[in-house]
């Protein structure tokens, strides 16, 4: 044991700052940052010849002024002093994710900028924040937050063992807003501390997926193995099962006594995804998706909302004004979008003061992209997404061991799965369940908790890392070895 | 005239138009001119990867009580690696407590197994003796003898 200390200690007096440099990631941050700016100024200068427009007049000089530059402007550097500070912490870790986040947090930025701008209000000492600002402050935060988990995490021990801890972290949170947190829209998911308020489950779902792949890493053989039998269904032995499913269980409950339905989803098809990715039997996930529709069955038959986000989405005209609304209003902007879309600032018309679709800065930014970008926008925001994902299963294929895989496998489905999952209930694909869309939407919890998940792939994704830690075994064994002849 | 005026203020009006309409799909090509470098990065990330690492896995020795082998060596590893005290093992574990002919590991599909041969003290995987063809995944511990060693991925 003492050598195996002696070898570790040496390994790490090793590392040197050494800066290294990122060419991919510099040039797709220039074409980011180029996009960005022609977005804004196609923004801004929309919205100045439209205010001509309304108001009768002519336009004497055009500017292509972006709406509000010197918050793009401090987007953008912001985006290249991260890339600096990789750059001189020389690590080797991927060159893809930071521009592709960067490219769809200044969508949403660019969204939220063009945004009736008393959407949201919050005063912060003398200053009074605005929805563009706010989520100009709630993106730097989340680049701080991946910055720092980019390069601050260099041992994956704290997340694999005490992985329970983190299981009971993320339940005590979920109840704390049970208990303390505050109603909005008749589902009680926010819990205010103070000035600061924020979705506990946006967070439970790292917590899951961190706590998921250290239990599925450490029992991977076991669960493979099938001992159990009921009637047709063969399950691996049950008591390394429990655990699991307990964990779930209890997650998913509090979940739908919140009326968090996108959440509830979202958990399900994470854990599905991660035994299969874990265990490579497709009989769990028929299995789970059987259990699913179901469970789907029977809410719906308990809870006056699920069937009305259910009746929604067969028939949103049946009632277009009251329930169907959104829905519907959602429907006539995609429309309005068609192939190339109206224009960044040009859709999305006021009625008698309000946006015509409800919530179209959380649950319904696609509703306002797909009509000012149109159908090609909106492929290019999913292919974003594909690219995310496809740079964690990368970086998981590529890891050192089994938790190592499964967490980066896990973090990068939970962005897609999110993804679709509302871009999906938007477009009446499946029935809506109110969720946000990663790194697009505002909201803070929202944009924060994706921030780890991307920093921690970062993380994953260092070729060069510390080797991971030497598996747990429930019994470690002393050796007694005899000669041998 | 000012019919004149007003004329030449609607093409220019209309040059503005122009100019929103290319600042507008400029910005969704610019968009898919990302997705596009993006993929060809990925691309040959893929090409690169679907080479595959030359080797399926590498030995590193963790602990080796009496230096041989020593520790911090690594070894590149066949689909079949026999490992114990005899020279004709690809890795030739030179430790009292490790039989001739110790163990042997086997890369079959995409999944390491190790087996025992027969030997005096055994050989265990994170500390569990071996009795049947064990599968290991990366990162476990293997231990001959007092030889420990870890299971890596091969370098690409």
């Amino acid at each position: 044991m003492s050598v195996l200390t002696q070898a570790h200690a040496t390994a790490r007096r090793v590392p040197r700052v050494r800066p290294r440099f990122r060419k991919t990631e510099l040039g797709l941050l220039a074409v980011v940052s180029t996009a960005l700016v022609v977005g804004g100024a196609s923004l801004g200068a929309t919205e100045r010849w439209l205010k001509a427009q309304a108001a009768g007049e002519k336009l004497t000089s055009f500017g292509f002024a972006p709406p509000d530059p010197r918050g793009l402007g401090v987007y953008l550097v912001a985006l290249l002093l991260v890339h600096a500070l990789f750059v001189l912490a020389g690590r080797r870790t991927d060159q893809i994710l930071l521009p592709a986040v960067g490219m769809l947090g200044g969508i949403g930025l660019l969204l939220m900028q063009r945004l009736p701008q008393d959407l949201v209000t919050q005063s912060l000492g003398p200053m009074d924040l605005k929805l563009g600002q706010l989520q100009l402050l709630w993106l730097l935060i989340s680049l701080g937050v991946i910055t720092a988990f980019a390069l601050l995490v260099r041992s994956d021990r704290w997340l694999r063992a005490y992985k329970y801890t983190w299981a009971a972290i993320g339940i005590a949170l979920l109840t704390l807003t049970f208990v303390f947190g505050s109603d909005v829209n008749g589902a009680r998911l926010t819990l205010s501390i103070g000035p600061v308020s924020g979705q506990p489950s946006e967070m439970l779902k790292v917590i899951l997926v961190v706590f998921l792949a250290a239990y599925l890493s450490e029992n991977r053989s076991l669960l493979a193995v099938e001992s159990t039998r009921i009637g047709p269904l063969r399950l691996p032995p049950i008591p390394y099962l429990a655990p699991m499913v307990a964990m779930w269980a209890i997650a998913l409950g509090i979940v739908v006594v919140q009326r968090d339905l996108g959440a509830a989803l979202l958990f399900f098809a994470v854990f599905l995804a991660l035994l299969y990715v874990a265990t490579g039997r497709a009989s769990y996930v028929i299995g789970g998706v059987v259990l699913f529709l179901a469970g789907s069955f029977v809410l719906y038959h308990l809870f006056a909302h699920v069937q009305v986000r259910v009746d929604n989405w067969l028939d949103p005209f049946r009632d277009p004004l009251n329930q169907g609304f959104q829905t519907v209003q959602a429907l006539y902007a995609f429309a309005r979008g068609g192939l190339l879309g109206v224009g960044l600032g040009a859709g999305l018309p006021t009625i008698a003061g309000h946006l015509p679709v409800p919530a179209v800065h959380t649950d319904y930014p696609l509703a306002a992209l797909g009509e000012e970008l149109g159908l090609m926008g909106l492929l290019a925001i999913f292919g974003l997404y594909l690219v995310i994902v496809e740079r964690g299963l990368r970086i998981a294929a590529a890891a050192h061991d089994e938790f190592r895989a499964l967490l980066a496998a896990g973090l990068s489905l939970v962005i897609g799965i999110q993804a679709f999952i509302i871009a999906a209930g938007n477009l009446k694909l499946i029935p809506l369940t109110g969720i946000t869309l990663p790194f697009i939407s505002y909201g803070g919890s929202s944009l924060l908790a994706n921030a780890i998940a991307v920093g921690l792939l970062l993380a994953l994704s260092d070729r060069g890392a510390v080797p991971p830690p030497p598996p747990r075994s429930r019994r470690w064994r002393r050796l007694r070895p005899r000669r041998a002849p | 005239m000012s019919s004149l005026s007003s004329s030449s203020c609607r093409a220019e009006v209309d040059g503005f138009v122009l100019a929103l309409w290319l600042l507008r799909l400029g910005f969704l090509a610019l968009i898919y001119l990302f997705l596009f470098v993006v993929a060809r990065v990925l691309l040959r990330d893929l090409r690169a990867a679907s080479r595959g690492p030359a080797e399926p896995g590498r030995l590193v020795v963790l602990a080796s009580p009496r230096g041989e082998p020593p520790v911090g060596a690594s070894y590149p590893l066949d689909a079949v690696t026999t490992l114990g005290r005899d020279l004709t093992n690809t890795v030739v574990v030179d430790d009292p407590f490790a039989s001739s002919e110790h163990a042997v590991l086997t890369y079959r599909g995409r999944v390491w197994y190790v087996e025992d041969r027969g030997s005096t003290n055994g050989t265990f995987v994170n500390g569990l003796q071996v009795a049947a063809p064990t599968a290991m995944g990366f990162g476990d511990q293997l231990q001959i003898g007092e030889v420990r060693f870890r299971l890596d991925r091969g370098r690409s």
